[in-house]
């Protein structure tokens, strides 16, 4: 195409690009700027000053120690179960077994409930010795009368399980669809040269599905570092911070304590740190998507 | 392939469990919105014991609920309209562009699109208190278009790409402008994924908890925030609680399966395989 042609596409760009600048990179600056001052919004006093000292102060806090702590707990367990569980369900939803084609219509459900909802789902699910998980253990035999939420370990593992149940059927899906484009003939020809079911798999699925997997693995993170209505229904950070992550911890302080410049600090910190995990990842992703280009 | 009977057993074993664990909670939470609270408290708990329509009914009259109902509906629609009418034309004249301007552009995108909503939150918390924006739906409708309108563009471009280029051509060979190209020409070619686009951003506004949760008191209050309402201290009602749920799930339940078709592939927001 033409520079000349090229120009005039401007004009359907900059008007979106425009707003989308102002609404995104413009809030950033706001942030920052807030994290460099004293304000106290009950007392309406002007703002002060005062540098990096919020930044210094988050160094020595223990509990925002901890958040990161929970942070990387709530990253890195829930994601691994994902790709593992989703790997195992896309792998036998693959053979299009009779009585299995409906589960790919109940997989997209987790995927668009309300996250809110999707809480109080576990949250009713796990009503101490009247709930859900109560009556399913009754029917094993087991009376299960304990309040899960209560306790630190069990609190963490709930919203562990939560968030596994929230992303593992996209997983699943989005691994069955890389899994499909695989030709059947890669299989047969291994099966016939002696490869088991699960030797095909290992050596042809999972290598294929590489690419897949880590661009799903960096969704996954994401999407896992913005959790947040889950944690406040279910357990509201409790606890004893056990399930509070950064982002929940910086919306207490901000919006409960209302210590918006400590707040801002956090997250200032918070989305440097995501910069600098994610942003090459994204930009090779967004290359990958040259495809249609014409 | 050709399953042996262990393998069969090992695949059917592995979904069926796992359809269990999907399904379980959201039957819980179907079977509590049907029960009276002793039975919901019954120690113990059976699936079902009684069946009454008393909390659908509650909640139905509950003008507060009915408010936030009206309220999701309308902001819901709202950011459909705006992220669309902004994102179609970007994503036009960025499936035009090549190179590196367009991966530059798409990746500024999608890193928007990723970041986490607690980063938005203040900021515009702080500056709709100084305009009056706090506890206004068009309030919500902006600071929801910040994730929508990249994961409009980010979904339209691929169905804009596919678009053959001579078809255009001889659109403009004929003597339109590049404008009537777009509407009479790549918008009608692209409508359908335009309208599953449309649909996506709903259920994402729909959905949407912490920018409710966080801007609006009680004009602008969302059905997904509302339920917080009776999950109070002096004792949770959960049968209204799981009433509501199951309402709140039903139009996004509807929405989902009309596009179910689009909706793996959308939702990645850019996982091609």
């Amino acid at each position: 195409m033409h520079s000349s042609r090229l120009r005039g596409y401007g004009l359907y760009i900059l008007p979106t690009f425009l707003v989308l600048a102002t609404i995104t990179i413009v809030p950033l600056f706001v942030t920052f700027t807030v994290s460099l001052f004293l304000i106290d919004v009950t007392s309406g006093l002007p703002p002060v000053w005062q540098g990096f000292y919020n930044y210094v102060s988050l160094l020595s806090d223990s509990r925002f120690l901890n958040s990161l702590v929970v942070t990387a707990e709530l990253i890195f367990i829930p994601v691994a179960l994902q790709l593992l569980f989703g790997l195992a369900l896309a792998i036998c939803l693959r053979e299009r077994l009779a009585g299995t084609r409906w589960m790919r219509i109940l997989f997209l459900l987790p995927a668009v409930i309300p996250p809110a909802v999707s809480g109080l789902v576990w949250k009713l699910f796990v009503i101490p010795g009247a709930g859900g998980l109560a009556w399913l253990s009754g029917l094993l035999g087991i009376d299960l009368d304990i309040d899960l939420l209560s306790m630190p370990a069990t609190a963490l593992a709930t919203v562990v399980v939560a968030s596994t149940w929230v992303g593992t059927p996209f997983v699943a899906l989005i691994l069955l669809s890389g899994i499909e484009t695989i030709g059947k003939d890669q299989y047969e020809s291994a099966t016939l040269d002696g490869a088991t079911w699960w030797q095909t798999h290992r050596y042809i699925s999972i290598p294929t599905l590489a690419p897949i997997i880590r661009t799903v693995v960096v969704f996954r993170i994401l999407e896992a570092l913005a959790i947040f209505p889950i944690i406040f229904v279910l357990t509201g950070g409790g606890p004893a911070g056990a399930t509070e992550p950064v982002n929940f911890y910086a919306y207490v302080t901000g919006f409960d304590y209302l210590q918006i410049d400590y707040a801002a600090s956090m997250i200032v910190l918070f989305f440097l740190a995501m910069m600098a995990f994610c942003s090459p990842f994204l930009v090779q992703i967004a290359r990958s998507a040259e495809g249609g280009a014409r | 392939m050709i399953l042996s009977r262990r393998e069969k057993f090992v695949c059917y074993a592995v979904t069926y469990l796992f359809a269990l664990f999907l399904l379980a909670p959201i039957v819980w939470m179907l079977s509590t919105s049907f029960k009276g609270q002793l039975a919901i408290f019954q120690k113990p708990p059976s699936l079902f014991t009684e069946f009454t329509f008393q909390n659908y009914a509650a909640v139905l009259s509950d003008p507060q609920f009915l408010h936030a109902f009206w309220n999701s509906v309308l902001i819901s629609s709202g950011t459909v309209v705006v992220s669309v009418a902004l994102a179609v034309p970007a994503a036009y004249g960025l499936s035009h562009l090549t190179g590196g301007r367009r991966a530059g552009f798409l990746s500024w995108v999608l890193l928007v699109r990723a970041a986490p909503g607690m980063i938005y939150v203040l900021p515009y918390y702080l500056a709709y208190s100084q305009i009056g924006l706090i506890d206004t739906r068009i309030g919500l409708i902006l600071i929801n278009s910040v994730f929508t309108i990249p994961l409009a563009i980010w979904i339209v471009i691929p169905f804009f790409d596919a678009i053959p280029h001579e078809i255009e051509e001889a659109a403009i060979i004929d003597g339109a402008t590049r404008f009537q190209t777009m509407t009479r020409i790549a918008i009608p070619l692209a409508a359908p994924g335009i309208a599953s686009t449309a649909i996506l951003i709903f259920i994402f506004a729909w959905n949407e908890f912490l920018f409710a949760l966080t801007l609006t008191r009680f004009e602008a209050r969302t059905a997904a925030v509302s339920i917080l309402s009776y999950m109070a201290y002096e004792g949770t009602e959960w049968g209204k609680v799981a009433a509501a749920g199951a309402l709140i799930l039903l139009p996004v339940l509807c929405f989902s399966i009309l596009i179910r078709k689009y909706l793996v592939q959308t939702t990645a927001g850019g996982v091609k395989g």
